[in-house]
């Protein structure tokens, strides 16, 4: 923040900006005035457009306080390929007897009560953007995805993958990516790509974490446990704390994921490894959380969330530009000095990822 | 006609491949009518697809477009699930 001309140097120089960012929502403008041009002003030197978008409606004379409540709805595509379907069920109607359904709407709210109660976040867009799931997409589909408004379920073979519904932290990862489309964008291709995916691991596990309320060392760690169909050897489809020991099938082969950076592999294909890659920064945030102990959300999901978040995350970054903002980080909430940083730092040092 | 079919990318990441080959087939004309269709929707390189969405290359008789969900042709949709599922 070197041309910010003497304008308002308060918050350039002092001012973390993750404190900005909650700053600029502030309903008084003598408060979220500054902030919110000092936001700017950086988002603009590195040619970002994310605080324009974030604020767009927090600007808006009308603005009010979002809700503390998620406005949810899922859709039905009955086996059909039309977005968003029919609708099934909205906020505060009863469950109904569909389990798939059911589902979505409780990963929906637990996501959204995560975000809220650990982050003070808003939903994924941090003004309570509206949370919608299609549920049933297409015939014997083996995905899930997030299309850039929305999340989507397949229902899964039944010879490889179940529904994709079953697991918490499958939905809570798809709504992660909406999360990380609102604020660092980070470009789904290489190693960004696969930091946009290790951060919807990351907050994937943690939703269901939080939701069984275990500590770093009771959970699993796993992502996609209960996905695959029982004939499949295999326990999930990623492991944080043992990348590449997910499954090793006839069919599905055997998970490529590295956990270091010796085993980084180099490919073309998923988007430049974009599944495979995210195995170190998901190892790193198992390291460091284990370590830390407690609930992982509330230490090592906290570092990752302002680095998220803060403004500085690059759409373009690398691993080793994360790692460099989670010591930050770590180091601006937590103290020099503190285990937080300590553990931060080893576990980059683990994975091989350079800090300095 | 050799058709072939190469999936990449999904929350799993795994990749998926498979191809047909319709010389001598009963229904080669029909799989050639859709190959030809779903093949002149695709792009040349590969679209920007959205986060744990499939990508596709289909590949006919050598020559390779691409296209990603979720936005696929119908014949697009049609000829990939075929070829998955019915090809080797
Ligand atoms: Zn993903």
């Amino acid at each position: 923040m070197t041309t910010n001309g003497g304008f308002e140097p308060v918050f350039c120089t002092v001012v973390p900006p993750h404190v900005l960012d909650k700053l600029a929502r502030n309903d008084d403008p003598a408060l979220s005035g500054p902030a919110r041009r000092t936001l700017m002003r950086d988002s603009e030197l590195r040619g970002k457009r994310r605080v324009t978008t974030e604020f767009a409606l927090a600007a808006a004379p009308t603005a009010k306080a979002p809700s503390d409540q998620p406005l949810r709805t899922v859709y039905d595509a009955e086996h059909r390929t039309a977005l968003p379907g029919t609708k099934v069920r909205g906020e505060g109607e009863d469950p109904g007897q569909d389990a798939t359904v059911n589902r979505a709407f409780s990963g929906l709210g637990a996501t959204f009560e995560l975000f809220l109660k650990a982050y003070g976040r808003h939903s994924i867009d941090g003004d309570g953007l509206p949370l919608d799931a299609t549920v049933h997409y297409d015939e014997n589909y083996n995905n899930a995805f997030w299309n850039g408004e929305q999340m989507v379920f397949g229902d899964g073979d039944g010879e490889i993958f179940l529904d994709f519904t079953i697991p918490i932290d499958v939905i809570g990862h798809e709504l992660a990516h909406g999360v990380t489309q609102y604020t660092a964008n980070l470009t789904y291709y290489g190693q960004p790509g696969a930091l946009n995916e290790s951060m919807s691991d990351v907050f994937g596990a943690l939703i269901k974490q939080y939701t069984l309320g275990q500590t770093a060392a009771e959970a699993d760690w796993l992502i996609g446990a209960g996905l695959l169909a029982p004939s499949v050897t295999g326990k999930a489809l990623r492991s944080m704390k043992e990348p590449g020991s997910a499954y090793d099938d006839d069919v599905l082969g055997k998970d490529p994921q590295p956990a270091t950076m010796d085993d980084y592999v180099r490919t073309g294909r998923d988007n430049g490894g974009v599944h495979i890659n995210s195995g170190i920064p998901n190892h790193a945030f198992y390291l460091a959380a284990t370590q830390l102990g407690g609930h992982a959300w509330e230490k090592a999901g906290q570092i990752w969330y302002d680095v998220l978040t803060g403004g500085e995350l690059t759409d373009r970054a690398f691993f080793t530009d994360f790692a460099k903002l989670t010591v930050k980080a770590a180091r601006e909430r937590y103290g020099d000095g503190g285990e937080e940083l300590q553990a931060v730092e080893k576990a980059w040092e683990q994975v091989g990822v350079r800090i300095l | 006609m050799r058709i072939q079919v190469r999936r990449t990318g999904g929350f799993a990441g795994i990749d998926r491949h498979a191809e047909v080959d319709t010389s001598g087939r009963p229904d080669a004309q029909e799989w050639q009518s859709l190959a030809e269709r779903a093949f002149a929707s695709g792009r040349g390189t590969p679209p920007v697809g959205v986060p744990d969405g499939f990508s596709y290359q289909i590949t006919v008789d050598g020559k390779t477009v691409y296209c990603a969900d979720p936005r696929l042709t119908e014949e697009q949709r049609k000829l990939i699930s075929r070829v998955l599922k019915e090809g080797a």
